[in-house]
């Protein structure tokens, strides 16, 4: 049975349903689930401990959000501990981490924002014409709407009317943060 | 940006924006990710609807939305 778990061929599958459970908030995915799915031949008893094991490894990687050299030293000394991990397991969980790395963070980061978050934006100009006297002039108006939303709930939207003085207002505090952003993500 | 241009905007209800602020954070750290490590734009807008009515909007933004 130690056997069973031991072998790397349904690490990787595990991984991914951890992944979608702890991260991507995939339901359904429970213990059995992953059981009878990966490793129908080990008993639950034996099963439990061992998910348990992994999902604590892939958490730490996640939350200390490992470099390379980082996740190495820290699989190396998992495969040194008293009931730790085998090189085998080690060197899947490796692979597991270096492909979905980014798509982890990226879960991981939307569950931080409890906010409102931007999720679209669409615009049109529209030429209105003055003609109070005879001379007709174009004035062009900016329509943009905002679609925005909290995590998980309906998107609310709002629309704004800019002529080109409004707009350029904007785009000055835009550049104004733009700037901003990149003196903050300089190198130190 | 998905639906960026992809629609065109509804007509009804416009407001008038009164005020644009901007604030660049940086999230640290949270119970869920002891390593966030990533900045982000929150902006408030002071709007006016067609009736007067004066509210706060306010929306938070990752760097590579922003950009």
């Amino acid at each position: 049975m130690a056997g069973e778990l031991e072998g790397s061929k349904c690490l990787s599958g595990l991984l991914s349903g951890l992944a979608q459970d702890a991260f991507h908030g995939h339901p359904g995915i429970t213990e059995e689930l992953l059981r009878s799915q990966l490793y129908p031949e080990v008993s639950p008893e034996e099963f439990r401990p061992f998910l348990a094991k992994m999902k604590g490894i892939l958490k730490s990687i996640a939350s200390a959000d490992m470099d390379f050299n980082q996740l190495e030293a820290f699989l190396t000394a998992q495969t040194k501990k008293q009931g730790g991990i085998t090189s085998d397991q080690a060197a899947v969980i490796s692979k597991f981490w270096k492909s979905h790395k980014t798509k982890i963070r990226e879960s991981l980061v939307n569950q931080s924002r409890w906010e409102n978050e931007l999720r679209g934006l669409s615009w049109r100009v529209d030429g209105r014409s003055q003609s109070r006297h005879s001379a007709q002039i174009q004035t062009p108006v900016a329509i943009i709407e905002l679609e925005f939303g909290k995590h998980g709930q309906e998107s609310e939207f709002l629309c704004l009317e800019f002529d080109e003085v409004k707009v350029n207002q904007i785009l000055k505090k835009l550049s104004e943060v733009e700037e901003n952003i990149n003196t903050l993500m300089q190198p130190v | 940006m998905e639906g960026s241009g992809s629609r065109e905007p509804v007509l009804d209800a416009k407001s008038e924006l009164i005020d644009f602020q901007w604030k660049l954070g940086m999230a640290v750290s949270s119970d869920s990710c002891r390593s966030l490590k990533y900045p982000y734009v929150t902006v408030m807008l002071k709007v006016a609807d067609h009736s007067g009515q004066v509210k706060n909007i306010s929306f938070e933004m990752t760097v590579p939305q922003f950009q």
